[in-house]
């Protein structure tokens, strides 16, 4: 290996090869050499056939992506050598498929090693479901692990099947190893730590703050919350639901939440979109309500399974009214856990509704992570104590404690203007004080954040880079790789937005990188602190951001 | 703090209007119950938008009052989240049949514990009377000066269909019947319906017409297959139980057997089992 600190493995074939299985396999081989991992899938929306790939990157350092560059490359089709050929490092490794691949079709200069897999798969049943394993077997070859080691390893992953697993790998693992067996040491880390992707991450956290219910129609990249949650919902106290609408959703966690249930809902963009009326009603009714919005790209069915960050002004304004909220985005896997515990304490102590914007970039990537788990917090409301109760009575702060029932007391939640018992009112005075109310919460907001740490402020001295969500890892791993001196920052809190902690920047000239087509970010900067970017560098091609790629777009924009 | 049951809001439903006759049923209902012992402390409501939810400002029962379509979806949240609680949900049958239908047939496919009474006027009453989901063909409304060229729903025949494993047919005109429905609903464990024929005088006054064609239902709840037959009968239109079945409600299972806001875990616990769960 160069001076680089970083390796990268990628396994591409069709879907139902088993490619995501041999990159996890890849990723947790690389996590039980006590190494960093960060491992991004990229799939497409459908079952069989198409392409796939897994890019899995490790190194001794903290590593925040996957390098696209890849040291070793392993093709099962012959479209996996295709569209990856210029992806290939001069001193990689191709194990490609021989069966399928013409050897034309092969990069110059790289270690090409054929392997007739579908010959060794023949022993399947289904041999195109079993490709997959060559993927971890030609990893383990080219880093030197023992044929005993390996056998250990698919014992543990790949368990159905197993026998003719260990004749398919070891035919694999004799071809690999011949010419390229050791080819590259990787050190041992220190310690070895769980991975988890960022939609596990965000799971774990609200359930750490106390969450009781999850909401959630299929719709992907935020699907795998609910996947999660109903797998482990029993262990975790949670009670996982899958209704028959994002409307249904919407409006059983507002009714959930109503007898005191902590309810959490996720989607993507489309299902965002049919929530809105549900925002409005928390809104006005002041339920707390969290809902998680994971991007792909849009508008509209868009590309199911990619990444995008064009729903930002979505998640700042959706629903009819004025309604105070909260709207976060995570940088990391492991911010995606605190923030989802502090976002639904935040919802319950202001009874106001959150909105944690993430992507599939971040949802759906897979990570070796280091996560402080008591370092969560819980969910707290102020609650009624004794005698008369009126569910929306004044307070200084907006925020009128709660009762739940079984209460002989009367507690009327409701969608109209109401009065301070939560009957309905047309009368103008009563319209003004509470919508006054209400936005005494958002004041009240300002407040607890300028308490908390709103913005992330990473590396000190230089040009000062903004970004946010899961584009926030792409900028520090390029600053990385190239060694790139800046000062990037990073709102976590988009709104409200926390201008307090950013005084420093009004009339600034900061390049902003984000991954939207019209650069959504930028204009929130512009708005809030009257910043004018130097340069917006955005991608929206449904691929995150490389971080060679972005370092030299960096280098070109510093200057 | 012993509370009227009827609060002190203005009531602005029109004399004579159907809705009178449900709300005073609703309280002789919780009277009812009461006696059987469920408290009315345990029972949480929740209602659409449209003139049959201004019964939710009219009575003193703790609950949320909803959005138009939306209610069946919020009362299967609140049991959800407390199966202790008796969730009834007033709709309108623009509310549950149009806007709200993907709800109501689903809340009665997977047998969510909930009472929903349908107040069925045949009309958008608040909205200026335009047609509806039950409104007889030719109906003239606003939004259909010509006639209405769509042919009613049954309602009845819809949420048995559904998979309703409590299903009725009540009548505004006939309070002390009503009444004993409605408690029966709110005591079934499992998806109740109650259809209200409810006239509107302004737009639908069909009390007359009701008070020839509505007969009591003496011999109900009865076998599937006869209920279905009755629901479709479109002349007499009996009032009763038509149906009821004993079945696991969704939320038992769902929950697998807890209360999440009563079995809530404790941190510590919750923290294991979270470390648990990352361990792999």
């Amino acid at each position: 290996m160069s001076e680089r600190d970083t390796f990268s493995f990628i396994v591409g074939g069709r879907a139902g090869a088993g490619v995501k299985k041999a990159g996890s396999v890849a990723s947790n081989l690389f996590a039980s050499m006590k190494r960093y991992v960060f491992q991004m899938d990229d799939y497409q929306s459908l079952i069989r056939g198409g392409h796939n790939f897994v890019a899995t990157s490790t190194s001794l350092r903290p590593i925040l992506s996957h390098y696209m560059r890849a040291d070793l490359l392993v093709a099962l089709d012959a479209r996996s050598v295709r569209a990856h050929r210029e992806d290939v490092r001069e001193d990689a490794v191709l194990v490609y498929n021989s069966d399928e691949v013409e050897e034309g079709d092969l990069p110059d200069g790289v270690d090409a090693i054929g392997v007739a897999m579908k010959e060794a798969a023949k022993e399947y049943p289904n041999p195109e479901l079993r490709l997959g394993l060559a993927g971890p077997t030609a990893l383990a070859a080219c880093i030197g692990l023992s044929r005993d080691d390996l056998a250990e390893l698919i014992e543990r992953e790949y368990k159905r099947d197993l026998e003719a697993n260990q004749a398919f790998a070891d035919a694999v693992y004799d071809a690999v190893s011949e010419k390229a067996g050791g080819r590259f040491e990787l050190e041992e880390g220190d310690e070895e730590r769980p991975m988890l992707t960022g939609n596990e991450a965000i799971a774990l956290g609200a359930c750490a703050a106390g969450l009781d219910v999850y909401f959630a129609y299929p719709m992907t990249p935020a699907s795998t919350i609910l996947h999660f949650l109903a797998k482990h919902g029993k262990k975790l106290g949670v009670t996982a639901m899958q209704p028959e609408s994002e409307i249904a959703v919407a409006n059983m966690a507002v009714g959930a939440a109503a007898v005191g249930a902590r309810a959490m809902v996720g989607t993507s963009g489309g299902g965002f979109a049919l929530m809105e009326e549900a925002f409005s009603l928390a809104g006005m009714a002041e339920v707390p309500f969290l809902g998680v919005l994971s991007s792909r790209p849009g508008p509209s069915t868009g590309v199911p399974t990619y990444t995008e960050q064009a729903d930002l002004h979505f998640a700042l304004h959706p629903g009819q009214g004025d309604i105070p909220r909260v709207v976060a985005s995570p940088g990391t896997v492991e911010e995606a856990y605190i923030l989802a515990a502090e976002m639904l304490a935040l919802v319950w102590e202001f009874q106001a509704q959150g909105v944690l914007l993430t992507e599939k970039h971040l949802s759906e990537s897979r990570v070796t992570a280091a996560i402080d788990l008591d370092s969560a917090a819980e969910v707290s409301p102020v609650m009624h104590e004794d005698g008369e109760y009126k569910r929306y009575v004044s307070a200084e702060n907006g925020v009128s404690p709660l009762l739940f029932p079984p209460s002989e007391e009367l507690i009327n939640w409701t969608s109209y203007e109401h009065d301070e018992s939560g009957f309905t009112t047309e009368e103008a005075g009563e319209i003004a004080a509470m919508h006054d109310k209400r936005n005494r919460k958002t004041e009240a907001m300002k407040e607890r954040l300028k308490g908390m740490r709103a913005v992330n402020r990473h590396g000190d001295g230089g040009q000062v880079i903004f970004t946010y969500g899961s584009t926030t890892m792409s900028v520090l791993e390029a600053l990385k790789a190239r060694g790139l001196e800046a000062t990037v920052v990073q709102p976590v809190y988009l709104k409200p937005f926390p201008v307090w902690e950013l005084d420093e920047y009004s009339g600034a000239n900061p390049i902003v990188v984000e991954q939207s087509s019209t650069g959504q970010f930028a204009t929130l900067l512009r708005y809030e602190l009257g910043v004018e970017p130097s340069k917006v560098i955005t991608k929206y091609d449904g691929r995150p951001f490389e971080p060679d790629d972005l370092a030299a777009e960096l280098e070109k924009a510093i200057g | 703090m012993a509370r009227e049951f009827i609060t002190e809001v203005e009531n602005t439903w029109c004399t004579g209007c159907g809705n009178f006759g449900i709300m005073n049923a609703m309280k002789k209902a919780v009277g009812i119950l009461e006696d059987r012992d469920i408290p009315k402390s345990r029972i949480f409501m929740t209602a659409g938008i449209g003139c049959h939810a201004k019964i939710f400002d009219y009575m003193s029962l703790s609950g949320l009052y909803s959005i138009h379509g939306r209610a069946m979806a919020t009362a299967e949240g609140m049991k959800l989240g407390n199966p202790g609680l008796r969730i009834v949900a007033f709709c309108g049958d623009g509310d549950a049949l149009g806007e709200g239908i993907a709800h109501m047939m689903h809340a009665a496919k997977r047998n969510s514990d909930i009472t929903v009474v349908m107040h069925d006027n045949g009309v958008y009453a608040l909205t200026t009377g335009q047609r509806g989901p039950t409104s007889p063909r030719g109906f003239k409304g606003p939004s259909t000066p010509e006639g209405n060229n769509e042919d009613p729903w049954k309602p009845l025949v819809l949420m048995l269909e559904a998979g309703a494993t409590f299903a009725a047919r009540g009548y505004s005109g006939n309070v002390e019947q009503l009444a004993e429905i409605v408690a029966a609903a709110v005591e079934h464990q499992g998806f109740s319906f109650v259809q209200v024929l409810q006239p509107s005088v302004t737009f639908t006054n069909y009390f007359e017409e009701y008070n020839e064609i509505v007969t009591t239902l003496e011999e109900g709840p009865l076998e599937f297959d006869e209920a279905l037959r009755l629901a479709r009968q479109e002349e007499p239109l009996p009032a009763g139980v038509f149906y009821r079945k004993e079945k696991e409600p969704y939320e038992v299972s769902i929950n697998r057997g807890r209360n999440p806001v009563e079995d809530r875990m404790r941190r510590e616990k919750r923290m294991k089992a979270i470390g648990d769960t990352l361990g792999g």
